[in-house]
């Protein structure tokens, strides 16, 4: 009788405490380049191509990309943390299965059939949207889970709900579901737009609604700059992977604006398979690596941090003599940010959403 | 469905309706493996089937010097040189020297009016296996790869279409190999001399030669097999926009697909998986063979075959027997496609079919016209959509921006309500646009539907455009179990 009143992680139907939003960075993001440890004096001997000129100042150690405005304003504002030397305990810089083990969660490469999201959504009974065609690997395990990606094909007319409930009735399991699921959908999208600049505004104001998700998940490509990841007169401001920055920039710019005011309850975290080697290649790029860097945003921060246990870049400091060494374990990270916005108890997160009892919880180095 | 229905969608693409019904499936499903393959497709909108022209299907070398065209006059646009920064001088350009759009074109006429629906099959297996994804600067030459290297092979060993595949410049060009370049290499050793002067190896082509196109995670090995890996591929290809001159000069051929450049190569013996490789431009020849009858690489593709072909969750029987045909005919394509039909057709799994062999099932079945002509590869159309832009909504394409890996088959990968509701608003369009030639009704006769058809076909109501919709989005139609 005691607890009435008092929301139950995990049982209640009460309005969660916040929202969550991911930004998958597929491909390998080089933490390196877009937070530069400008204190560590091996940078500069081992990246100096890689290394931006005008980076922007964080604090004596770190600096951040200049395509990154936004996000350093955010810093300033104390809206926005960073999370550096950071990796999914995964090794062996294979996309497919680091991809698997950052969306899925599990223990090894594979084993799970739902996300780490999808499971922690499915606890607390609350919905999330993912912002593309596909639904991602992160978000499956909650039948409440949706998608949405604006079609654009010429002479085609609304649909038409009583005959996809029909289509459904014929269909068994997952498949009824959905076809169920679209025959409630109004045919009227309010976007056209498929660019993730577009669809994070859209994820925003859908998630600032009452009733809305309360999260959702946007991808972005193309991090895997084996060749050509700067241009060849300006140290990278106009290189692929500088290019790809601005895209996270905007994106996160384009949420608050759709979240409107219900940033001050959102926090918004990326994802990425793995960093890449401290050392260019031949070919102006870097390879697959161990150690990168977590981008968080959100009204839900009040103290802006660069959260390292910095490892250090010289060659007997590097993970195998290459990458840069991981010394916060991400999930921890993932499991702070579903602690805050979901309201779960962390060893639940711990033990049901990451199948590791003994994870470390961070929570206070991110949201105190 | 019949049985040789039911065999031409998990195998083939359906029987069109001037098609006759072969009666031994089987027989027939084994000959198809050396069935004519002539390109066929429409020159107009709603016109006769014929073979595409010769002219729209050029080869390597005239791909490169469309290419190098298109690259002088883009230099010449930027500094606005002989008109050709006028609007209409740059669609010509692109028009007149980009491959892409006549290429994606001619897959998909291929795939629709194709005598050839096995072998269509098998060609989209490869080529998403060996996943070229679009760079801009290789998307005149994905087309050419799926033909030349994949579909010129599918009656080879395993072995060759790897090499093919691997030395093929689009693949190349994909995973950066063009510019890499040995560490101990000519080219490396000169360059480390001059001040910012970057030169050295790209892993990244042979990081996916291993993970990826033959052995798999599964074989355990190291970081050191793909630097080996990566040295035994430096050297392999140049820019495609590289002269025929600079060509013979660099490596002594004026053939884009042999290019080997003994400057960037890298000196002496490598080790990859135990197995020494020797120098020099033969190197590569004897890994890809060594990669194509590694155990591990049998039972990855027996597998992955299998779960294509055969079902979404296929059995060991299945894949042992497939990779025990592997063995014995030591990677004969023939013989491993012969067991791979076998294995599909004694399995009454249902098999999920991927957007885009949907989207050729439906109209090949209802004789529509969704595809422009040839003709008209860059003309507007009021009702057809370009064909890129089909295969973009449809979420699949050859000519897509997309990761290595490819395309999954699995089932789970693909059920999503965006994606579903694709297949619904394309049923619909087909049906209004298309000038389908035989009823909803006619179609579930000649298939043999089974009763959940029938019923949500019946119930869909009375305009024939909705039983349309409903019969190809039925379970039976996608490759679903029905209630």
């Amino acid at each position: 009788m005691f607890l009435a009143g008092v929301p139950i992680p995990g049982f209640t139907k009460d309005k969660p405490p916040g929202n969550i939003s991911v930004i998958l960075l597929e491909g390998g993001m080089d933490g390196l380049t877009a937070v530069p440890p400008i204190g560590d004096p091996s940078l500069i001997t081992m990246r100096k191509t890689l290394t931006p000129k005008d980076f922007l100042k964080l604090n004596s150690f770190f600096g951040l990309h200049p395509s990154l405005p936004n996000f350093s304003r955010l810093m300033a504002k104390n809206n926005a943390s960073i999370v550096h030397a950071t990796s999914f305990p995964y090794i062996k810089r294979s996309h497919f299965e680091g991809q698997n083990l950052m969306e899925g969660g599990g223990l090894s490469p594979f084993s799970e059939k739902t996300g780490w999201l999808g499971r922690a959504l499915e606890i607390a009974n609350l919905p999330g949207k993912a912002l593309s065609l596909e639904m991602p690997l992160i978000l499956r395990g909650y039948k409440n889970n949706d998608n949405f990606y604006p079609a654009s094909i010429k002479k085609s007319n609304s649909l038409i709900s009583s005959l996809i409930t029909k289509i459904a009735m014929a269909h068994s399991k997952d498949e009824a579901d959905i076809f169920a699921k679209l025959s409630r959908k109004s045919s009227q999208s309010s976007i056209t737009a498929r660019d993730p600049v577009s669809l994070a505004k859209y994820a925003g104001k859908e998630m600032s609604r009452e009733n809305g998700p309360i999260a959702s998940v946007i991808r972005i490509g193309q991090f895997d700059t084996h060749a050509n990841q700067v241009s060849e007169d300006d140290y990278d401001r106009n290189g692929d992977h500088a290019k790809r920055l601005e895209i996270i920039d905007d994106v996160i710019a384009a949420y608050r604006k759709g979240l409107g005011d219900a940033w001050d309850r959102s926090i918004i975290l990326t994802l990425t398979e793995f960093g890449r080697t401290v050392a260019v290649n031949g070919t102006r790029g870097t390879e697959h690596g161990y150690g990168s860097v977590g981008f968080l945003a959100g009204g839900t921060i009040s103290k802006s941090r660069v959260v390292s246990e910095w490892p250090g870049l010289s060659k007997n400091e590097q993970f195998e003599s290459r990458d840069l060494m991981a010394t916060i374990d991400y999930r921890s990270v993932c499991a702070a940010c579903i602690e805050r916005s979901l309201g779960l108890d962390h060893d639940r997160i711990a033990s049901e959403i990451f199948f590791t009892p003994k994870l470390p919880r961070i929570y206070d180095y991110i949201f105190s | 469905m019949n049985e040789q229905f039911r065999v031409a969608q998990k195998i083939g693409l359906m029987f069109r309706p001037e098609t006759e019904i072969p009666e031994d499936i089987k027989d027939w499903a084994i000959s198809q493996l050396h069935a004519d393959s002539p390109a066929l497709g429409i020159s107009k909108k709603y016109g006769k089937i014929k073979p595409w022209p010769q002219s729209m299907q050029p080869n390597l070398d005239e791909r490169a010097r469309l290419w190098r065209l298109y690259r002088e006059n883009k230099k010449k646009e930027r500094e606005r040189k002989d008109s050709q920064e006028l609007a209409s001088a740059k669609q010509a350009n692109r028009q007149n020297n980009l491959m892409r759009e006549k290429d994606e074109m001619k897959f998909a006429h291929r795939n629709v009016y194709g005598k050839d629906q096995i072998r269509m099959r098998l060609m989209s297996f490869w080529a998403n296996h060996f996943t070229i994804g679009n760079t801009f600067d290789n998307e005149s030459l994905i087309g050419h790869a799926m033909e030349g290297a994949i579909l010129a092979n599918l009656n080879s060993p395993f072995s060759e279409m790897l090499y093919k595949v691997t030395t093929h410049p689009g693949m190349l060009t994909y995973l950066d190999n063009i510019w890499s370049a040995g560490e101990e290499s000519k080219h490396t050793i000169n360059c480390r001399k001059k001040v910012d002067c970057q030169a050295g190896l790209n892993d990244n082509l042979g990081r996916e030669l291993l993970e990826l196109h033959t052995v798999s995670p599964k074989a355990g090995y190291s970081e050191t097999d793909i630097r080996q890996t990566a040295k035994v591929l430096a050297g392999w290809g140049i820019n495609f926009d590289a002269s025929i001159e600079k060509l013979n000069k660099n490596g002594g051929t004026t053939n884009h697909w042999d290019m080997y450049k003994t400057r960037y190569a890298e000196p002496g013996n490598k080790t990859v998986l135990g197995k020494v490789i020797g120098v020099d431009r033969g190197g590569l020849r004897q890994l890809t063979d060594h990669l194509a009858s590694n155990e591990y690489t049998i039972m990855h593709l027996s597998a992955k075959l299998c779960q294509h072909f055969v079902s979404d969750n296929p059995q060991k029987k299945d894949i042992d027997y497939i990779a025990k045909v592997w063995r014995s005919s030591k990677g004969d394509l023939d013989q491993i496609h012969s067991a791979v039909i076998n294995c599909a057709i004694n399995s009454k799994d249902d098999k999920f079919q991927w957007p885009m062999n949907w989207l050729f099932q439906v109209i090949r079945l209802s004789d529509a016209t969704f595809f422009k002509g040839w003709q008209d590869v860059y003309n507007y159309d009021n009702d057809l959509m370009d064909v890129k832009n089909i295969f973009k909504e449809l979420g699949q394409s050859f000519w897509s921006t997309r990761q290595p890996d490819g395309y999954s088959s699995n089932k789970e990968e693909w059920l999503s309500g965006e994606m579903f509701e694709r297949r619904l608003r394309f049923s619909d369009v087909i049906y209004s646009v298309g000038r389908t030639k035989t009823s909803p009704e006619k179609i579930m006769d000649r298939i043999g539907a089974n009763m959940t058809t029938r019923n949500l076909v019946e119930s869909a109501g009375g305009t024939r455009r909705l039983r349309f919709i409903a019969l190809m989005c039925s379970p039976e139609l996608m490759g679903l179990k029905s209630v």
